[in-house]
């Protein structure tokens, strides 16, 4: 390795320290003014919406897609600020639908995680953006991942576990993150998880209990649900003596399921788990997703038959766990064949969120098409989060949220370059101070002097 | 066709599998690239001669001679060796029935033996085989400071049929495992028992090696004694015979470490007790390279996709095996233990991550077949295809480390033990 010069080696010193946030938030290049146009050109274009465009133009303006399309049928405008990108190539930003950045801290010590309420199965009130913590590195390395868009959620310790958060990764706070006008899904788990309880003598300790609590506790929603739509009837027929029914907060999210406004993002393993989750969802006409789904392949013709999605966490080998003991290469393959609907998540942090694309490449390597893998990154998490009219593809009027990688998308040897968040560079490879949300290291600049050394070697 | 035909076809095709699994065919191997990773041109066309278990000889060219089963790959490279994990010894289910790779009795645990806890039939093993891993150290868990003795293994794939133990093993005994770091005092610290600190981690290895020197000299003397009186002979003590495989230097020092500081303990107590050293785990090694590069110690570097779950590996960095290879530093890739989902990472996976973080393709495969096999001591046996090796071999529809390529087929001595459908 090669050391660098002492300049370059003081921007990298500078550029982990939080003074220099400040700097960072002024315009620089390749972040455009909010009226200006950006114009990306010369990369192969996957706009997912149809097929690839080689010598792509994006256009982008106000943090939309303005235009997409071949070099020669897209005009530049004037006012444009221009990146080339020949030789890259340039697709949505990814949409990870199952994650837990900022909610399970880096590292993932007891002071840092606030996934799991561990006082009670039933938690619908909790809420995700109460524990999301902005300024988390996994943020970071998810970006380096070139993911843009995440559902943050509480963990699969709890039969119902609480609001999940429907973000972009930008922003200081969690209301600069939300999508706006978005409520997040509900998160739910069956399975050897929720069992947890039984070990201290409480419930649920069997499968059958976790089925119970979910069936009483939405029966008590349903009751809930009429008592409110009794009393709204009341006051729209002109009634002044109603009484509003008092407000439950558990209840509230519940109704928003029962109204297919929230959708139930559900984690399970096991083939028979599924089919209890299928079930239940018949029973109280909710909307699921099928999170994990390690044996969805077992019963990939339940799932096409009714139209449920399923997104998959690919993690490197069976095991760990006796519900994962069936996980292989092939179940996206299974499903897609079958026409499910398939997305990939990374469940950060069982998966580093650095990796989601490699996940995408393992289903590939185990008999998915690559046109397949591409959509299960993007547009089918998306319309699994209720947001395919916003991210997902790039098509005109979607937001500006995309990501240039040095090669095909599914080499080992591909690097995400940049990452942009409705017109907002948010991830840049060539930026010392980002490179190592990619490679790792990130945390070690303040501590050690000589990793300056070691950065240098990284950034060629 | 008619069911008298299906019928002879199946059961030629039972007896040619049965002929696969039971016996070492003389199998002709060609491949448009061939990476043999002894000396001389890489990635050529090639025939790789198989036969009595062995590699018989190697052709440039793809002309198979009579005689021989011919099998076609894009790419062929050596079996892989992970080199060190708990796979075999920590099995997929994760049950207190299947993990047995960590015996937290005691912080010095010396006299086990991997090779006592391996299951030859545990599915982990199949699975890594059928990503072309053929040979694994398989080493006790990270949890006591001296820890017990690691084994060099071949591994099984889902055609293998029946090899014990004993007949897998390459190394029985390979290493003696110390282990530094958060493990040991996280886990008697919480029992309230010694180790609580880094500092008594390194005072229970150095009293374990002193005890061995004092029990080695006991014994020398007693061997050197004119009239050897029965009741004078000491007493023998397993303990203290293993660590003094390390000490004589018959077997390496192998000392898990994450954190810089600790690989910093780790040549300190290797020096002071005249150990050879192999770091694992050395997560935080590319911030200390010249160090480990002026200790002569070699480097297991891995897994390049562990979780950073703690802060002793939160720094860990997918350039850090091109790092220390660039120092200069002996490095081979190991997949260590993982505790939850996944239960094992993949060394061809791992591979492939070095290789696109600053490793590059040859050196990725270098650290995975013969520099790991000369680490290890086992480079007469495996790590490269050269006649009189042993005949474990991959073959590979693409680049080895590209995601969308697939293991097409792995030979374990001559024999297939396993094969893409």
């Amino acid at each position: 390795m090669t050391p660098k010069p002492l300049l370059q080696t003081l921007t990298l010193l500078l550029a982990l320290h939080p003074i220099n946030l400040i700097a960072q938030q002024s315009p620089s290049p390749g972040t455009a003014h909010s009226d200006q146009a950006l114009v990306v050109r010369g990369a192969k274009v996957y706009p997912i919406s149809g097929p690839p465009i080689e010598n792509g133009v994006v256009v982008v303006r106000a943090g939309k897609i303005e235009a997409v399309g071949a070099a020669a049928s897209v005009a530049i405008p004037a006012d444009a600020q221009v990146i080339e990108a020949s030789g890259e190539v340039l697709m949505p930003g990814i949409v990870d639908s199952h994650s837990h950045i900022g909610i399970i801290g880096n590292p993932p010590i007891p002071a840092n995680v606030d996934a799991n309420e561990g006082s009670g199965p039933l938690e619908p009130q909790l809420r995700a953006i109460d524990a999301i913590n902005p300024a988390a590195p996994g943020i970071r390395i998810a970006t380096a991942g070139g993911i843009t868009t995440a559902n943050i959620m509480p963990g699969s310790g709890n039969v119902i576990g609480g609001q999940t958060a429907y973000v972009k990764l930008r922003g200081k706070t969690i209301e600069d993150m939300i999508i706006p006008g978005t409520i997040g899904g509900l998160k739910m788990a069956n399975g050897e998880n929720p069992k947890h309880y039984g070990r201290r003598d409480q419930a649920p300790m069997t499968r059958m209990e976790v089925a119970a609590l979910a069936r009483r506790e939405y029966t008590k929603a349903q009751e809930y649900k009429r008592k409110w739509d009794d009393y709204n009837k009341a006051v729209a027929a002109g009634s002044k003596d109603a009484k509003p029914p008092e407000r439950d907060l558990a209840m509230e999210p519940l109704v928003q399921v029962l109204e297919g406004k929230r959708i139930v993002q559900h984690h399970t393993h096991r083939a028979d788990d599924i089919m209890t989750v299928l079930r239940i969802a018949d029973e109280f006409h909710y909307r699921v997703v099928i999170h994990h789904g390690s044996e969805a392949h077992l019963v990939a013709d339940e799932l096409a038959r009714r139209h449920i999605p399923v997104t998959l966490t690919i993690v490197d080998s069976p095991g760990g766990k006796l519900e994962a003991i069936n996980v292989n290469e092939h179940t996206a393959a299974i499903l897609e064949k079958a026409g499910v609907k398939v997305a990939i998540n990374t469940d950060d942090d069982i998966n580093s969120s650095r990796f989601i694309i490699r996940e995408a490449a393992l289903a590939v390597r185990g008999g998915m098409s690559e046109e397949g893998a591409l959509r299960a990154l993007t547009i089918n998490p998306a319309e699994m989060l209720d947001l395919g009219n916003r991210v997902g593809t790039l098509e005109k009027g979607k937001d500006a949220d995309f990501i240039l990688l040095s090669g095909p998308p599914f080499s080992v040897y591909t690097k995400v370059l940049e990452t942009w968040i409705e017109g907002e560079k948010v991830f840049d490879r060539s930026n010392p101070a980002d490179l190592h949300y990619a490679t790792g290291g990130y945390d070690v600049a303040n501590q050690y002097p000589k990793f300056n050394a070691a950065a240098a070697g990284g950034a060629q | 066709m008619n069911a008298r035909s299906l019928g002879h076809s199946l059961s030629a095709l039972a007896l040619l599998i049965c002929s696969q699994l039971a016996f070492a065919q003389k199998f002709a191997i060609v491949a448009d690239k061939l990476y043999t990773m002894a000396s001389g041109p890489q990635g050529q066309a090639g025939v790789v001669l198989l036969d009595g278990g062995k590699i018989a000889a190697i052709h440039p060219g793809n002309s198979a001679p009579a005689g021989y089963t011919v099998m076609h790959a894009v790419y062929v490279t050596p079996g892989l060796i992970d080199a060190k994990t708990t796979a075999g010894i920590s099995g997929a289910y994760n049950i207190p029935a299947d993990q047995d790779e960590d015996e937290q009795t005691d912080p010095n645990t010396a006299d086990v033996r991997a090779l006592d806890s391996f299951n030859p039939r545990e599915m982990l093993l199949q699975y890594i085989n059928t990503y072309g891993i053929t040979t694994v150290q398989a080493a006790p868990g990270i949890t006591n400071p001296i820890a017990g003795q690691a084994g060099i293994f071949k591994t099984v794939g889902p055609k293998t049929v029946g090899p014990t133990v004993d007949e897998l093993a390459l190394k029985p005994v390979s290493a003696i495992v110390f282990n530094l770091g958060e493990s040991p005092k996280a886990f008697y610290g919480g029992k309230n028992k010694a180790p609580t600190t880094r500092m008594m981690t390194a005072a229970i290895i150095r009293e374990g090696l002193l005890a061995a020197q004092a029990y080695q000299k006991k014994w020398t003397e007693w061997n050197a004694g004119e009239k050897k009186d029965p009741a004078k002979q000491p007493a023998r003590d397993l303990k203290l015979e293993a660590i003094g495989l390390a000490l004589r230097g018959d077997v390496p020092a192998i000392f898990n470490a994450y954190r810089a500081d600790d690989i910093d303990t780790a040549i300190r107590l290797a020096q002071e007790f005249k150990l050879k050293l192999i770091l694992s785990s050395v997560t935080e090694g590319y911030l200390e390279a010249a160090l480990i590069q002026q200790s002569g110690a070699a480097a297991l570097v891995g897994p390049t996709l562990q979780r950073l779950e703690s802060l002793e590996t939160i720094n860990a960095s997918l350039e850090n095996a091109g790092i220390l290879a660039q120092a200069g530093i002996p490095v081979a890739l190991m997949t260590g233990f993982e505790g939850y989902v996944p239960k094992n990472r993949v060394l061809l996976f791992e591979a492939g991550v070095a290789a696109a973080n600053g490793l590059g393709f040859e050196g990725a495969l270098r650290a995975a077949t013969i520099a790991a096999a000369k680490i290890l001591g086992i480079a007469d046996r495996v790590g490269s295809l050269e006649p009189g090796k042993d005949a474990d071999v991959v073959l590979y529809d693409g680049d080895p480390f590209e995601y969308t390529s697939h293991v097409t087929a792995v030979l374990v001595n001559g024999k297939l033990s396993y094969q893409r459908e």
